[in-house]
Order: C-alpha cells, then sequence, then structure tokens
C-alpha cells in the first residue's frame, strides 16, 4: 500500500503536467480507503485532482467519504470535506448531506469553516440541500462568540450566494452590518461591501445606514484594497446613483473620484491604477461628466507601457467621449498608433517555438497539449496587432457612435479614415480566415473601409471628398507597391464601391479604372473581385456615356480603345471558378462587347454630319446604375418585411427537372457559359436578404438581367413550360418585391423592347415600391426588431441555398458553390441565433449555478417547502411503485435490528443501514416522532404538517425515506424511538 | 468565487493546479499554456491583472457582452516571485487587491512551513502545496486569510511535511534526479 500511495502520488503529479490518469481512478480509490492518515491524504488528492463527474468509481467512494465524514480524527474528517466540492455530484450531495450537517456544530472551528463552504458547494448542484443546512449556517453566523474565521467563511460563502438570491439575504442586514462595523477582518469586510452592494437595490433604506461606516473606512483605513472596494461597493450598489438626498450622494462621489484619482495619480503601483480604472468604467455609466474631469489622468494611461492598463483606459474613454473632447483623444490614439513600431512579423515567429511548449517534459505529450502559438497572445510593448486592432475599433466606434452624434468635423473623419488605413495591420489570409469565423466576419481594415462607406452614403455634403479620399486609396494602392495596402487588402472593397457609386465625384476616372483593372489583375480572392468586378462598368458608363461630349473619331478611337481594355481584363474572368465573379464578368464582358460593336458601327462625326454616341453607350448603360438614390438600411430592417402570402418556396422548381436539363445540354447556346439555366440560378441568389454592404452587388445584377433576357429574346419561352415560365415571373416580381435594392426597369432601358420584357417590368417595376421597406436610416436601436421575424428569415434564405445545392448538383459541377451571398445569409442567420447560442455555451471553469437562483431559501414561508415536499414524496413513489414490496420486507427485518443495534452501529453500509443512519439527525432535531406522524397524516391532508415540517428542514429529508415503505405508525414510532437511543448512546 | 489556483515556473512548468471546476485535463495544460504566454510577456513593473486568455475569452465574452454575469472567471490575477508565477482565476465577486494578498498569504505560509522556500520544496512537497491551499481555500471559497491559523491547520495534519523536505533536498543534491526522490511520501 506504501508503494502503491506513493506511486499515486507520482501519478498525480505527471497528471499536473497535462498526463490523463483517469484510469488509475480504482486505484485511487484503494489509495483513499487506506488506513493510515497520510495515505489517504495522498489518495484523497488523486481523487481531487483526477475525478470527474463520469468517473464510475465515485459511486463507490460514497460510502467511503460517509465513513470518514463520520471520522473521530478532526484531519481525518477534513479530507473528504475539501474533496466533495471537487467531486460533487447531485446524488452524492444527497446521501452525504446527512453526515455533514452535523459537522457545522463539530468543536473544531477549521471542521465547520469547511463544512460550510462545502455544503454550498453542494448546494451549487443540489440546491435542495440548501434548505436544510441554511438555518444552521445562519445559526453560526448569528453567534456572536463565533469564531471570528468561521465567521468570515460564512460571509464569504454568503456573499456568493447573495448576487444569486439578494432578497434571502436581506434578514440578514443587520447582523451583517454589525460585522462590518466591528470585524477587523478586511477580508471580511470587503465580501460584506460586496455583499451591501447586491442588497441596496432592493433596499433603499440601507443606503443611508451605510453611508457613514463606508465613509468613514474611505477616510480611514490604511489597506487600499478595503478602500478600494468601498469605493466600489458604493458604485455598484447604485448609491451614487440614487438622487434623493443629492447634496449627500454629489460629496460621496466626488470623494470616490478624488480617491480614484489619487490611486491613479500614485506613482509605481500600476495595481491600483488598474482598479482604479476599472471602478471608473463604472461610474462612466452613470456619471460621465465625473470621469470626463478626469481625462489626463486617464489619458496618461492611455499611454502606460501596460497592455492591461491600456486597455482598461480605451474601454474607458470609449464611455467618456463626448463630442468636444472626441477629436483630442482620437488625436492621442492616432499618434500612437503612429508612433510605436510595428510588431515584426518575425518577432512574433521566433516568439512562437519557445512559447510553445512550456509543459513538454516529455515528448509524448498528447497533441491537444501543445498550443499552437495564437497572435493574441503576445502582449509585447511594441503594439501587438491585437492591440492595434483594438484602438482602431474603438476609434471607429467612438467616431460613429450615436450616428455619429459626436462628430463635427467629418472632413477631419475621413482624413482619419485614410490614415487608418494606412496604420491598419495586414493580416494574412490565414489569420482573416481565422478572423471570419471567430470574430463578425470583417477584419479590421474592411472595417474602416466600411466606415468610409457609411460616411459616403449617409452624408451627403461629404460624399465628393469621401469619393475622392478612396481614389486616392485606390491609387495609392495601385501605384505605391510599397504601401501596406495590397489587393486583398479588405479596404479595398468598400472603396472601390464608393469609386463606382460616386464616379462622378472623381477627379481622374481614367486612372481610377486603369488601377482598378489592375486589382482585379491581381486580386487574390474571389470575394474582392465581386466588387471590383461591379465598379469597373460603372467607372466606364461615366466616361463613355457622356452625352455632351460629341461623338468625334478621337471619342470613338478613345472609347472603343477603352472597352477593349475592359474587356481584356475581364474576359479571363469568365471562366473563373467563382460563379458570382464568373457570372458578373460574363456579363460586362458581354455587354461591353455589344457596346462595341455598336460603337464601332457608329460613324464618327464628321463636319458635314453630326453624329450621336451610340445609344447603347450614353443611355442604356449608365441607365443600368443610375437607379434610385440608395440609403443606408438598418442590419434588421430586412426581417421585418413580411413574407408575401402565396410565396412556396419549397415548390419543386419542375416535377422534371432532371430531363429538362438533360436536354438544355444538347442545347447549343453561343454562348455556353451563359445559357438561361445559369442566369436562372443566379437569380436565385438574389433572394437572400442583406444589409448595407450588398446592395452594390444587387444593384448591378438586376439590371443586367434584363438585359440578357432582352439579348436572348425568347429564350426562356422556347424551352421552359409555358407554367414554369408564368410561375417564375411570379415568383420574380414577389421576390423582387422583397428586395429593396431592385431597380425598376426604366423604359429606356432598352430601345429594343421585347415582349418578355414588357411583362416582366409590368409584374416588377410598377409595383416596385422603395418606400414600403421599412427602415432607410440605419439605426442601431433596430436591432431589437430582429427577433421579430428571425423565422421567416432563414426560411428564406435556407430556401435559396437548396435551390442553388440543385443546381450545383446537376449541371453546374465545376463551381464552389459558396458565393458570397451564401455567405451572407449564413451571417445573418447566425447573427439572429448568436444570442441564444452564447447564453447556452457555458464559460471553462464556469460552475454553473442557474438552478440555485431558483431555490427560496425564505424559511418563513412555507410555498418552497411544499414544492419540496412534493417533489420528495414522488420520488419517494416511484421508488415505492418498484421495491414496495421487497421495502416492506426490509423494513420489517429493520425494526427488528435497530433493537439490537441500539448498543453500536456497525457501518456495513448495507441499504439497510443506511436508512437507519439517515435517522439519526432526523431524530438529534428532538420532534421527530410528532413530525412522522405528521408525515402519515400528511398525504391525504397536506396542509396540516407545514408548519412542523418548516420547522426541522433538516428532518424532512429523512422522513421522505421511511415513508416509502408502507409501515405502521407504530413501527416507526418504535424506530424512531430506538434510533433516538442510539444517538444518546 | 475562485476558479483556479495555479503555480508555474519560469518556464512554464506547472507546479500546482487546483481547479475547482472539473475541467479536461487537456484543456487545463490549454489554459495553462495560455496564462503563461500572456504572463511570460509581460513587462516588469506592470500591473498584476492579465487580460482574459484566449480560452477564457472566447467563451466568457459571448456571455458577458450580452449580460455581465458573475459566474463567469473574469479576473486572472498573478504574482511573480522569484522563479514562480502564481495566478488566481476569479470571477467577479472576488475583489482584486484582495487576491494579490492572498497570494501573498499562501506564499509567506509556504515559507513560513518550508523556512526558505524555494522551487525545489515545492516540487518534493507538492502534496503540502495542496494541504496548505486546503486550508486556505476549498471548494473555491476562500476560508482563512490568517497566516497564523493557515500554517497551524497545515502542521497539524502533517507533522510530516517539514522532515522529508530536507530529506529531499538532500537526495535531490545527492542523485539529481526527480524520480528517485519520491519515495519519501511512502514512509
Amino acid at each position: 500500500m506504501d508503494l502503491k500511495a506513493t506511486a499515486l502520488l507520482k501519478l498525480v503529479y505527471l497528471e499536473m503536467f497535462g498526463h490523463d490518469m483517469s484510469w488509475a481512478s480504482f486505484h485511487v480509490l484503494e489509495v483513499m480507503s487506506s488506513a493510515k492518515y497520510l495515505q489517504k491524504r495522498v489518495g484523497y488528492l488523486g481523487a481531487v485532482q483526477s475525478f470527474r463527474p463520469d468517473t464510475e468509481v465515485l459511486m463507490l467512494a460514497t460510502n467511503l467519504l460517509k465513513k470518514d465524514l463520520t471520522s473521530t480524527a478532526p484531519t481525518t474528517m477534513s479530507l473528504p470535506i475539501i474533496t466533495l466540492p471537487h467531486i460533487i455530484t447531485p446524488s452524492l450531495a444527497l446521501s452525504v448531506l446527512s453526515d455533514l450537517l452535523p459537522r457545522l456544530t463539530h468543536s473544531h472551528a477549521a471542521i465547520r469553516k469547511k463544512t460550510i463552504v462545502t455544503l454550498y458547494r453542494l448546494a451549487l448542484v443540489y440546491p435542495e440541500t440548501l434548505r436544510p443546512a441554511w438555518p444552521k449556517i445562519k445559526e453560526r453566523l448569528m453567534d456572536e462568540g463565533e469564531d471570528p474565521s468561521v465567521t468570515a467563511a460564512i460571509v464569504n460563502v454568503v456573499c456568493e450566494l447573495g448576487w444569486r438570491r439578494p432578497q434571502d439575504f436581506l434578514p440578514l442586514a443587520p447582523r451583517l452590518f454589525e460585522l462590518l462595523v466591528d470585524s477587523g477582518n478586511n477580508w471580511m469586510a470587503i465580501k460584506l461591501i460586496k455583499l451591501f452592494a447586491t442588497l441596496t437595490p432592493l433596499e433603499p433604506r440601507l443606503v443611508r445606514k451605510l453611508l457613514p461606516p463606508l465613509t468613514s473606512i474611505i477616510r480611514t483605513t490604511p489597506a487600499m484594497s478595503l478602500l478600494y472596494e468601498c469605493i466600489n461597493g458604493i458604485i455598484q450598489g447604485g448609491i451614487l446613483g440614487s438622487g434623493d438626498d443629492s447634496a449627500g450622494g454629489e460629496e460621496i462621489a466626488t470623494l470616490c473620484v478624488t480617491k480614484l484619482r489619487g490611486m491613479i495619480m500614485v506613482e509605481g503601483d500600476p495595481n491600483l491604477k488598474y482598479v482604479a480604472l476599472l471602478a471608473f468604467n463604472k461610474i462612466v455609466l452613470t456619471h460621465p461628466f465625473l470621469v470626463g474631469q478626469q481625462e489626463d489622468v486617464i489619458m496618461d494611461c492611455i499611454d502606460s507601457p501596460d497592455i492591461s492598463i491600456r486597455l482598461r483606459a480605451l474601454d474607458l474613454v470609449v464611455g467618456m467621449v463626448s463630442s468636444d473632447n472626441l477629436m483630442s483623444i482620437v488625436g492621442r490614439l492616432m499618434r500612437q498608433l503612429r508612433n510605436s513600431p510595428f510588431e515584426s512579423k518575425s518577432d512574433h515567429m521566433d516568439d512562437g517555438p519557445v512559447i510553445i511548449e512550456p509543459a513538454a517534459d516529455s515528448d509524448d505529450e498528447a497533441p491537444e497539449a501543445t498550443i499552437r502559438p495564437d497572435k493574441g497572445t503576445a502582449q509585447a510593448p511594441p503594439l501587438p496587432d491585437d492591440y492595434r486592432i483594438d484602438v482602431i475599433g474603438r476609434i471607429l466606434e467612438m467616431c460613429s457612435s450615436n450616428n455619429y452624434g459626436n462628430l463635427v468635423d467629418f472632413d477631419w473623419y475621413i482624413d482619419v479614415i485614410i490614415q487608418l488605413i494606412r496604420s491598419a495591420p495586414i493580416q494574412s489570409q490565414a489569420s482573416m480566415a481565422k478572423e471570419s469565423t471567430s470574430r463578425d466576419g470583417v477584419d479590421i481594415s474592411q472595417k474602416i473601409g466600411n466606415e468610409l462607406r457609411n460616411v459616403a452614403v449617409k452624408v451627403k455634403a461629404i460624399r465628393p471628398y469621401a469619393a475622392r479620399a478612396a481614389e486616392s486609396i485606390l491609387l495609392s494602392a495601385y501605384n505605391d507597391s510599397s504601401s501596406q495596402l495590397s489587393a486583398s487588402s479588405g479596404a479595398l472593397r468598400p472603396v472601390s464601391w464608393i469609386v463606382g457609386e460616386y464616379a462622378q465625384y472623381l477627379e481622374d476616372p481614367s486612372s481610377v479604372l486603369t488601377a482598378l483593372l489592375q486589382i482585379i489583375k491581381s486580386a487574390p480572392s474571389a470575394d474582392g473581385l465581386i466588387v471590383y468586378l461591379q465598379a469597373v462598368p460603372k467607372i466606364f458608363s461615366l466616361m463613355a456615356g457622356d452625352e455632351n461630349i460629341s461623338w468625334t473619331a478621337e471619342q470613338k478611337m478613345m472609347t472603343s480603345l477603352l472597352m477593349a481594355r475592359v474587356i481584356h481584363t475581364l474576359e479571363p474572368l469568365a471562366m473563373h471558378p467563382d460563379l458570382e465573379v464568373q457570372e458578373r464578368a460574363v456579363e460586362f464582358t458581354e455587354l461591353l462587347k455589344l457596346a462595341a460593336e455598336a460603337s464601332s458601327g457608329q460613324e464618327p462625326t464628321t463636319d458635314s454630319v453630326q453624329q450621336d454616341a451610340p445609344l447603347l453607350l450614353t443611355q442604356a448603360i449608365p441607365s443600368l446604375f443610375a437607379g434610385q438614390e440608395l440609403n443606408s438600411v438598418a442590419a434588421g430592417a430586412q426581417r421585418n418585411v413580411p413574407i408575401p402570402t402565396g410565396l412556396n418556396l419549397e415548390e419543386p422548381i419542375h416535377p422534371n427537372l432532371s430531363r429538362l436539363l438533360h436536354a438544355v445540354d444538347s442545347y447549343s447556346f453561343d454562348e455556353p457559359d451563359h445559357d438561361e439555366f445559369e442566369v436562372y440560378y443566379h437569380q436565385q441568389i438574389t433572394v437572400s436578404l442583406g444589409a448595407v454592404e450588398p446592395a452594390a452587388n444587387r444593384l448591378g445584377e438586376a439590371p443586367p438581367e434584363e438585359k440578357v433576357h432582352s439579348y436572348q429574346q425568347g429564350g426562356e419561352d422556347s424551352y421552359l413550360d409555358p407554367d414554369i415560365v408564368a410561375r417564375r415571373r411570379a415568383e420574380r416580381a414577389e421576390r423582387n418585391k422583397d428586395d429593396p435594392f431592385y431597380i425598376a426597369p426604366n423604359d429606356e432601358v432598352s430601345g429594343t423592347s421585347t415582349p418578355l420584357h414588357n411583362i416582366l417590368q409590368s409584374n416588377n417595376g410598377q409595383e416596385l415600391d422603395i418606400d414600403a421597406i421599412p427602415i432607410m436610416q440605419l439605426d442601431l436601436g433596430k436591432t431589437s426588431l430582429v427577433s421579430d421575424k428571425p423565422k421567416a428569415k432563414k426560411s428564406i434564405s435556407s430556401k435559396a441555398r437548396q435551390r442553388i445545392q440543385v443546381a450545383a448538383d446537376e449541371t453546374l459541377a465545376t463551381s464552389g458553390m459558396s458565393t458570397p451571398r451564401n455567405g451572407d445569409s449564413d451571417n445573418s442567420a447566425d447573427g439572429s441565433q448568436r444570442p441564444r447560442m452564447s447564453k447556452a455555451k457555458q464559460s471553462l471553469l464556469q460552475v454553473d449555478s442557474s438552478n440555485i437562483g431558483a431555490i427560496s431559501l425564505d424559511d418563513d414561508g412555507t410555498g418552497g417547502e411544499i414544492d419540496y415536499e412534493r417533489q420528495q414524496r414522488e420520488e419517494a413513489e416511484m421508488a415505492k411503485a418498484v421495491r414496495e414490496v421487497e421495502r416492506l420486507r426490509l423494513e420489517m427485518q429493520r425494526a427488528n435490528e435497530r433493537i439490537h443495534a441500539a448498543q453500536g452501529v456497525s457501518l456495513e453500509g448495507t441499504v439497510v443501514k443506511k436508512k437507519k443512519k439517515k435517522a439519526k439527525p432526523a431524530v438529534a432535531e428532538g420532534e421527530t416522532p410528532v413530525v412522522v406522524k405528521k408525515k402519515k397524516a400528511k398525504k391525504p391532508v397536506a396542509d396540516d404538517g407545514e408548519g412542523n415540517v418548516a420547522d426541522v428542514p433538516a428532518a424532512v429529508v429523512k422522513k421522505k425515506k421511511k415513508k416509502k415503505a408502507k409501515i405502521d405508525e407504530g413501527v416507526v414510532a418504535e424506530e424512531s424511538g430506538v434510533s433516538g437511543t442510539v444517538e444518546g448512546a | 468565487m475562485i476558479n483556479a489556483v495555479l503555480v508555474f515556473n519560469n518556464a512554464g512548468q506547472p507546479r500546482l493546479t487546483k481547479f475547482y471546476t472539473q475541467l479536461e485535463t487537456s484543456v487545463q495544460q490549454r489554459l495553462i499554456s495560455e496564462i503563461f504566454t500572456l504572463v511570460s510577456h509581460r513587462p516588469s513593473g506592470s500591473c498584476n491583472f492579465l487580460p482574459l486568455p484566449p480560452l477564457l475569452a472566447s467563451s466568457g465574452t459571448s456571455t458577458t457582452s450580452s449580460e455581465p454575469h458573475n459566474d463567469v472567471p473574469s479576473l486572472v490575477t498573478y504574482r511573480h516571485y522569484a522563479t514562480l508565477y502564481f495566478i488566481i482565476i476569479s470571477t467577479s465577486t472576488e475583489s482584486p487587491l484582495a487576491l494579490i494578498d492572498l497570494i501573498q498569504v499562501y506564499v509567506e505560509a509556504l515559507d513560513r512551513l518550508f523556512e526558505n522556500v524555494c522551487e525545489l520544496d515545492l516540487i518534493f512537497n507538492f502534496e503540502t502545496l495542496h494541504a496548505t491551499l486546503g486550508e486556505m481555500i476549498v471548494g473555491g471559497v476562500v476560508i482563512e486569510t490568517q497566516l497564523e491559523r493557515v500554517v497551524e491547520g497545515v502542521r497539524m495534519q502533517g507533522k510530516v511535511a517539514k522532515r522529508p523536505v530536507n530529506e529531499g533536498r538532500g537526495g535531490a543534491l545527492g542523485m539529481g534526479g526527480m524520480g528517485g526522490n519520491f519515495a519519501w511520501a511512502g514512509r
């Protein structure tokens, strides 16, 4: 056994290094049951470190625990007590409770305090155990003669329980107050203050009582921690906020703030700085102006070398920002970003391997035990990227908060944004991918770009300036290869959207177009390409589509050259693996080819003949992009659009789709890439809903679709059954009604309006009512509405996806169907679910105490008790139903044994014995016989015994067991009487 | 409450791990190494509070963002003594400054027990380490903050604790291997 204990100890040591020792749990149990204390201690240590709730031997350990709990030596006794919190399960809690309760009155203070804590942990997993335990704990608390450290332990427990059900602890307030004033124990005082902070919101009168002692503590205490907690308590208890006696409130608030300021000012103690900032963070919610006065010290903290302090200060700064200090704060942060060196990537990599194996004592570590270098963990003084990203995020948050309410100078803001884009850390593709899964799917430079776009869309006055800013960013990305920007930068997407959408403000469209084309060639990701592609024809249409320029030979030349260049760039993309890119590229190339044809056919103006530029260039193409003004739409607004009745997305497209598709294959088209089916499936994608970003995508998409229809005249009718065509039209009409970005086709859209086109137009265009879309302004409060129709939203998007899938299976196998749209709808769907999901997700290390909140400790009321009783009774009845017969027999046997056992209790741990032991504490209450009788009577008359039962909660648990067996009262009375003797002996 | 108490040395090798909630061994290891990376990068003279390690932050922020929950570990306090880092992970119901003091008490208690405690003592007597902790914190709740009582409590249950210190140390010097020195525990 010695050997075994030693081996176990080594094993426990190895476990600390990450080696699994669950296989040894039975041996742990063996050592636990050793008679020698030291071996036993090793065993219990092994249990603490290695047992998990699913450890099977836990069942076997129950008896051992119970036995050791009743041991005579206090050291042995405390072993199970301190072990129980680690291994507790509901069933275990129930069975050891009866042994634990008497320990509350043990002669050793150490045992008492440990028991109290263990009872608390019992209650966490099995709240009902608190009911019998609470009166006893309270009794300990009220006992003036109690050992101070026991009282402190009780206060700790009460504090932990306190924030879960503060109302139950209000009656204790006088005693706690007494303790606060009298005790010299700082730790306990801190806990008491914390507890009071949760109590005061429920009992405003406490505030007046608490203020004098708290103020005196603040003024006098030498202990910084106590001082800080006093202030913290005042803040958290809402004492600052209580406006009844405003003079006193102001005074105390000022006192707190000055003290906190003093804490920050103390040189050389960063801890105080940190906690003071924490406290400020709480005050700032209610008293921003008070904190605002401390701006100077707080801003100093922002430049602190310590990252923790910086982050706290940053939090604070966001809270205290106002239109007055916004520019100076942002300026300061910008300076910080600018001046500090980038943490070089190589540093990062160097750090990696060193960090990786801190625990590697041996080579065969479990693979999951080694950590990969994480970008979030390197917190070195040169600004880590993480911090940079955080700062940039905060700057954007500060400026855009309250719908740009704090911002007075938008020119300045645009400059800030440009600067930010330059200084934003570049993220590798890998980390971007990680980003998109872990965060909200947007990397920081894209966030900055989005911000620029938001400003451009929302603030009309600044739009030309924003567009020029976007232009300069784009040009610098193109010209200056050494700059931070590259084609992969997320910022370029919104930026290129801006240059496309607001092309008329550009200073030099042709060079922007050149830059864009260049970027398209080098762009790595499909996501970016989609947006860049969209911008190209917009700029082109601006350049070529000007009616006022006369159609000279020179102009003709230039236009066709331009078109040739664009076509040259776009054409390779027609084979792009990403469907979205492919589609757009094809659309635009075809469009431009057509335009090129038209323009080459149009004779240039000569001196004699005045010629107009081809209509296609001056009218058709520009009109594709000059629709309604785009407004920003609240993130949740889309979800509020009601689903049109009669929209059945589950309806099969065609009962015999595969045959049709097969037939299509045998058709010969001019451009195989361009067949109706493909277009059709692409259209489906537009069903998916999105926020602001996809506006650009949609905008361009719908009109070209029209174009295509008229281009491939009658294509649809020629091979689709008439009913499908009709249904498709209806569907599309309904779909587009939901799409705020859908642009009504005008008559000018094409000069050669076809019958089909007309039908579509009457279906779509006239019915489209932009005003019917609920919200146009970006309204952050709007998100509360989001939950209203999440279901509807989801069903649409999922349907849309499903259909795409069909296509992928049948004919379009080449494409990775994961278009960004899909991702979009995924994201938004997730977004609506995220709150709920995260609720369910539990943090590591978190103790689940959700159920303890439900239990009421109000020992005067009987409501809870009844519940408890009923539950117990039900349980009992269940068990009874199963084992009634056997029970009866056992009961008889037990009654007999009782008499024999009266002299000495053997601890064989049989079912029978357990039952008996249970009886003992009940007897200790002194009232048992009465109660037991009541119990019997209660089945018919439930309310009868309530009062009594409430008085003796401890007894309740045991009684149930007895009640299970249908024995006559005589036996029970006898039994209790006997066990009474046992207790006496 | 206190969620975990960790002790590891400057190389990140754990010397004591105590989790007051049950956790997979591998997760424990990840957490330790994450905290170690955080802690080892801190410049001297910075404060004793760590930002949440990614493992805790990822699971924590999602819940804390919706509502600050007192059950979620939100505070990582550490202290650095010579070659050892002492770390306490706790929820927001603990006072940060008081936790720093608590670590101080713990270290002082160890010092009292071992007389000039050093890392080696902790390696060879890590059971005593646990026992001392058990006198101060039970189930994540602090039960004792007075140095004398903690020391007294440990002495009461482990008269052995002191003797092996010397034995172990002598053995360590003699044999230089850690494996051979475990024998004392059984004796």
